[in-house]
């Protein structure tokens, strides 16, 4: 019988519970757990040269961290009852951990970035050490939030948290590598030719870094994409509504062209080797590109019907 | 005396698709415009003049394993010893994981409350000796609704004697309104097979 042969007459409305105040959630988390264990990476390795942007992104960190639960709150049906999260549990969600999660991170960030204004250098790296894995669960939990929803075959994948931890670093590097070009071009005018120099190479270093690791993002959503074309019917439609479907304009042509190929070309091409400007434009790019992954995610993955 | 498990048989052979479930639902319940708590899902195949519709009244499964109850976050809903899955309306803060965890496609947002509802086998009525409210109103007794682990009840005789199959058995959530004879392409993600999702504007490949 040919599809054109089959029609629903009558069945329940298709609504969409989750939308982009979820997604934007996931993005400024990422964004500040990937700008935090930049800061730590920098507290600990403590050369001079680091110094700045460890300070700028210790702060970051938990600012973007007060952004973050207000596009939670404005989701809920119920946003006068979000205290209900802190009284009432349920081990088996990943909400409940989430919840403590996003108390303890941002009051870790912010001891963290005061011992690192005070220069206490030792305590600025053990309560780095310690907040590291915070970072770490605080973003990968919203992961496991999309892989644990079983319904949605986008999301159910073990892949999930990993895809989110990675592309939140390279956003967070995206975003310390734009601010730090803004702090060189226009906030360091007293410095020295030499130490403008360093800064410009520690910019065009960390961009490669970041380089790197989209390749290792594009890996994660090839392998996540091939598996999901080859498993059962639902996630077959799901990786088609992706790939060549209404999705297919932000997840190819935004998310892995713009966001990712490009960038690298901009920072890795021959050409562009001392170019700040390619370096910048790549890193505003990426971020674009990232956001637009949250939305595929999160619209998208609701967008395959289920009945 | 052993625990009660309550679960609802559809016979199909008998739903003539009336929608008095649906009404019934809707008046006990209270649903508000837009949303069900009980529908029924109607398909048309074939051409005419062979063609033919198929019905299946839909309504929250009420699952064993429900996957709604182990990532809701505030246990706003859980469920009961006999088996009905409940959503406690002051406690449910409205953040919408258990909808979308659901693999039925059952649970709403009231408009009018602003907390999540589903169907919960009419518990106010069931703990009060009576049946939900669709199961009384249908007027072939396609519906019918007991305790599973009593051996004497209508529910557990009509299932040791019939075949019944259960919607999406591979998500195994264990659900508990079984069906009789239902039209497999009713039973199935017709709305994603109707593919129009996933042939997009911009190219067309089939891979």
């Amino acid at each position: 019988m040919e599809h054109g042969d089959v029609n629903v007459i009558y069945s329940v409305e298709h609504q969409l519970p989750l939308i982009m105040y979820i997604g934007q959630y996931f993005f400024f988390t990422g964004l500040s757990a990937g700008s935090f264990v930049i800061s730590v990476i920098a507290t600990l390795l403590g050369r001079k040269e680091f110094k700045p942007i460890g300070k700028i992104t210790a702060i970051l960190a938990p600012a973007l961290l007060i952004i973050a639960p207000l596009n939670l709150i404005l989701d809920l049906e119920q946003p006068l009852r979000f205290w209900h999260l802190f009284v009432f549990y349920n081990w088996t969600s990943p909400i409940t951990y989430g919840s403590f999660l996003l108390t303890a991170y941002p009051i870790m960030g912010c001891i963290y970035a005061f011992m690192v204004y005070t220069d206490r250098q030792k305590l600025a790296k053990v309560f780095g050490i310690l907040g590291i894995p915070l970072a770490i669960s605080v973003h990968g939990y919203t992961g496991f939030i999309l892989a644990l929803a079983k319904a949605r075959s986008l999301w159910n994948t073990a892949a999930m948290p990993t895809i989110f931890l990675v592309s939140a670093m390279v956003s967070g590097i995206g975003l310390v590598v734009i601010i730090a070009a803004i702090r060189y071009k226009w906030f360091d005018k007293a410095a020295t030719n030499e130490t403008r120099e360093q800064d410009k190479k520690l910019i065009l270093q960390l961009a490669q870094f970041m380089a790197y690791v989209i390749m290792l993002d594009l890996f994660l959503i090839l392998s996540d994409v091939l598996v999901l074309l080859t498993a059962h019917s639902d996630a077959y439609e799901a990786g088609m509504l992706i790939l060549t479907g209404n999705f297919a304009p932000l997840f190819v042509g935004v998310e892995i062209i713009l966001g990712s190929f490009l960038p690298i070309l901009l920072i890795l091409g021959p050409k562009m080797r001392n170019s700040l400007t390619a370096v910048v434009v790549a890193s505003i790019l990426v971020n674009i590109g990232v956001y637009a992954m949250r939305f595929v995610m999160v619209i998208g993955g609701q967008t395959v019907p289920l009945s | 005396m052993a625990k009660k498990r309550y679960a609802m048989v559809i016979d199909i052979r008998r739903c003539i698709g009336c929608h008095a479930c649906t009404v019934a639902c809707k008046a006990e319940m209270a649903v508000p415009l837009e949303v069900n708590a009980t529908w029924l899902k109607i398909v048309e195949k074939g051409r005419f003049p062979d063609a033919r519709r198929f019905v299946l009244p839909r309504l929250c499964n009420n699952c064993e394993d429900a996957i709604c109850a182990r990532n809701c976050p505030t246990q706003a809903t859980y469920k009961r010893d006999d088996g009905i899955v409940m959503v406690d309306q002051h406690r449910c803060i409205g953040c919408k994981y258990c909808i979308a965890s659901c693999p039925y496609d059952v649970r709403y947002i009231n408009p009018l409350k602003n907390i999540v509802q589903k169907c919960y086998f009419c518990s106010h009525r069931v703990d009060a000796g009576m049946e939900p409210a669709c199961v009384e109103t249908c007027p072939t007794r396609a519906m019918v609704f007991g305790d599973m682990n009593d051996s004497k009840s209508e529910v557990a005789q009509i299932m040791a004697s019939n075949a019944t199959v259960v919607l999406k058995k591979e998500m195994q959530t264990n659900p508990q309104v079984h069906y009789i004879a239902p039209d497999e392409t009713a039973m199935s993600n017709v709305e994603r097979e109707i593919n129009y999702y996933t042939e997009g504007t911009l190219f067309k490949l089939k891979i």
